[in-house]
């Protein structure tokens, strides 16, 4: 359990070292912003991949999580160089495992899941409204030096039309296979190797992409949000050297403000949920707000 | 980050440590001869140090030293001039520092020497020439400028030139600027004479020397969609007798050696030199301990020499898979990343350097300590620039650092370094065994004592 103490803390930290090069002499570093980004995400790997090592315990738990979490799996896929959970079955999932490859072997089951992670979209009602909401966040929300509004809506139109392209037959398929969906997103198995697997053999362990893509997965809200910070953490991250949006500036400053008072007490505040007893109920918490805030202020209590 | 291990620290010497941000060295090179050492600092000045000459000449410089012949091999002051001011990105609301990144030397074709100094976004070819006549005699004005009265000229003299005190003059003779979008890195005279390279964060420029309005890009790593970034450039060289190829060393610990003569944009590497990563030692921070931070070819231009956070390593130009020699320069620092990436010391960039010889590298660390390796014998020392333990021509003695058995006296405890105090700035003599070490904002310069052709760790020590 330590190391996801660790792993918040490291989060924390780089998140505060994204934000303070922003207002450094000189300008956006770019090569120390992607090493922090590196750092981030692979913190957050560490953080939530314990988690579904809780959730994947119970398949009863990992069942319901796991629907209420297409919608971001979804999202994360479209995000350019993420990939997806739930492989269509648990030979897929070995496939993965073994191959040991980081972005072919998972981006072969992105195509397979997207019909699956589509269909699972469309049956949440709330999903277009978290959607829109987190690929705005995309943009502002790790840098001030947002990247344009272009941006923003080419990922609202990249995710838009994949929500529509979802076939609604493969629903029934996506259901059956929610028990072996769940799984933990293990970006490297040296990780595996470092922190003590917690996964049962029946979540897939899968090898993220070797693009500095984002944590997908079948995740919670929060995770969800998380990534598609994270993505446009790095994307945007990377396009503040070009681009400066005076505006997201002081937008980023109030959510700063508010994120780590946010999670702080969201971890005080444990209200524990039977669905995901081993689940660290701070998450839980998380969780249960994020449905109920805005956009904006969900991807920064995440963290 | 570290605590003094010294007990004998008193208030004085608080403000005695105090250092202007502007003052600090962050760039130091030997011209080809190695007569001259050039320093830039993050205030945008350009120091230049000549060495003094045989005994017997009168030395040079700014600082003159009448009647004194002084020891031969000591470095005095020469010139020093503003190279680049602060300046501001009005279309991107960025500021750009003036901090000098890089210098480097052209080869010297007649009396004037030329050099390279760049900040975070423009190059300037600088001269620095020596004038020691200046005309006197003019009929309009006196000897102070001010122009005279007609009335009081009542004939002509024609202007002769008179030997007059030495003065260096150095002007800049070109702007290479709106070159690059990131941040320059490095830059690097071909072996030509005519052309250079300045690599950025994404992208590799090649100038030519007399052409300031345009550059030929030969590599861009930039994806078409930034958040499909995954490195970036760190650092380039060109090779040292072959005009054609330069490496590039990119934040994921590979080199690539690309041949101009292929295609003209060189984004497919002729050689792709990259260690498998160890599965064993994954940790949060191991993307950036890989990240390499400097890279330089050896003078006989047969191998690279490559320092990321934790080792410098050696490769062969024919060897691909993985270096040849690896040296631990601070592998007790291994235990402490996380420590070390909440103070960003992580992220510090580190220089390598070879010996005229390239039987010896020497690279960086903390606490004013500095490491030597002897490619030989594999075995490596640890010297300190510290100013309080070295006197002019002492000899530096090595130091150790106490990570575990038997503890002798003099070690330093792992917990006790002063990340502070770190060796980030290096430049070893082309032909001799001297060497430039910047420790913050002191310049220290050690020669061997005992002979310019021994490998003697034993060092003395002619501080500035």
């Amino acid at each position: 359990m330590e190391y996801k103490v660790e792993a918040h803390r490291i989060m924390s930290i780089s998140l505060g070292k994204i934000y303070n090069s922003r207002v450094q002499r000189g300008g956006i570093k770019l090569h120390k912003n992607l090493l922090v980004s590196l750092v981030l995400r692979s913190a957050r790997q560490v953080y939530l991949r314990d988690y579904y090592g809780g959730i994947c315990l119970s398949a009863q738990q990992a069942r319901e999580w796991c629907e209420g979490e297409y919608m971001d799996s979804e999202q994360d896929k479209l995000v350019p160089g993420s990939t997806e959970s739930l492989p269509e079955s648990d030979g897929q999932s070995e496939v993965a495992v073994d191959k040991q490859e980081p972005s072919n072997v998972v981006e072969s089951h992105a195509a397979l899941d997207v019909e699956s992670e589509a269909s699972g979209e469309q049956d949440h009602a709330e999903n277009g409204v978290l959607d829109s909401g987190c690929s705005e966040l995309k943009t502002p929300e790790e840098s001030p030096e947002a990247s344009p509004t272009c941006e923003v809506s080419n990922v609202v139109t990249t995710i838009s039309s994949n929500c529509i392209s979802g076939p609604p037959p493969s629903n029934p398929k996506q259901a059956t296979e929610t028990p072996n969906g769940c799984q933990t997103d293990d970006g490297e198995s040296v990780e595996e190797k470092l922190h003590e697997p917690i996964v049962p053999h029946t979540c897939t362990n899968r090898k993220r992409s070797a693009d500095d893509s984002e944590l997908t997965d079948s995740l919670p809200k929060k995770t969800k949000v998380m990534s598609s910070t994270l993505i446009s953490k790095n994307d945007e991250k990377k396009a503040e050297t070009e681009e400066m949006d005076t505006s997201n500036v002081s937008s980023l400053i109030t959510i700063f403000g508010s994120s780590f008072s946010g999670l702080l007490s969201s971890e005080d505040g444990a209200q524990p949920d039977s669905e995901a007893e081993d689940s660290d109920s701070g998450q839980i918490c998380c969780d249960q707000m994020l449905k109920n805030l805005n956009p904006w202020s969900t991807a920064i209590v995440a963290f | 980050m570290g605590e003094d291990t010294e007990s004998s620290k008193v208030n004085h010497s608080f403000l005695r440590d105090y250092v202007t941000e502007a003052d600090v060295i962050s760039t130091v090179e030997f011209n080809h001869t190695g007569d001259l050492l050039a320093t830039g600092d993050k205030g945008g000045r350009v120091v230049v140090f000549q060495r003094e000459t045989v005994v017997g000449h009168k030395p040079k410089g700014e600082l003159d030293q009448v009647g004194e012949t002084g020891e031969s091999g000591e470095y005095n002051v020469y010139s020093t001039f503003q190279s680049h001011e602060p300046d501001f990105d009005y279309l991107k609301s960025l500021e750009i520092e003036e901090k000098i990144n890089k210098i480097r030397w052209l080869p010297q074709q007649n009396a004037a020497h030329f050099l390279l100094s760049t900040n975070d976004k423009t190059i300037k070819l600088w001269k620095v020439s020596e004038r020691d006549k200046q005309p006197e005699g003019y009929n309009l004005k006196d000897e102070e400028g001010r122009v005279k009265d007609i009335s009081t000229v009542t004939s002509l003299q024609v202007p002769v030139l008179r030997p007059t005190d030495l003065m260096v003059e150095v002007r800049p003779r070109r702007v290479f600027s709106n070159g690059h979008t990131y941040h320059v890195n490095s830059i690097s005279v071909n072996s030509d004479g005519e052309t250079y390279l300045s690599a950025d964060d994404l992208r590799i420029n090649m100038w030519h020397l007399g052409i300031t309005d345009r550059s030929f890009n030969i590599v861009d790593i930039k994806p078409a969609n930034m958040e499909e970034l995954t490195e970036v450039i760190t650092a380039a060289e060109f090779h040292p007798h072959h005009c054609h190829l330069f490496v590039y060393s990119s934040s994921k610990g590979s080199l690539r050696l690309c041949d101009m003569r292929a295609s003209a944009l060189c984004d497919r590497h002729t050689k792709l030199f990259e260690e498998p990563e160890d599965p064993g030692s994954r940790s949060f921070f191991s993307e950036i301990v890989s990240s390499v931070s400097d890279v330089k070819f050896s003078h006989n231009g047969r191998y690279l020499l490559t320092r990321d956070y934790l080792t410098a390593k050696v490769w062969d130009l024919h060897m691909e898979k993985g270096p040849v020699e690896t040296y631990q320069v601070h592998d007790y620092l291994r235990t402490k990343l996380c420590s070390l990436y909440e103070n960003d010391c992580i992220f510090d960039k580190f220089e390598c350097v070879w010996n005229s010889s390239d039987s010896v590298i020497m690279t960086g660390a903390y606490n004013s300590f500095f490491r030597m390796f002897d490619r030989e014998t594999g075995r490596g020392v640890t010297l300190e620039a510290w100013r309080e333990t070295s006197k002019p021509r002492a000899v530096l003695r090595t130091r150790r650092i106490y990570t575990g058995g038997k503890r002798r006296r003099g070690d330093v405890g792992v917990d006790s370094l002063d990340f502070t105090k770190k060796i980030l700035h290096m430049a070893w003599h082309p032909e001799e065994n001297i060497i430039a070490i910047a420790s913050t904002n002191n310049l220290y310069i050690f020669q061997d004592r005992v002979s310019p052709d021994t490998q003697d760790p034993d060092l003395g020590s002619n501080t500035i």
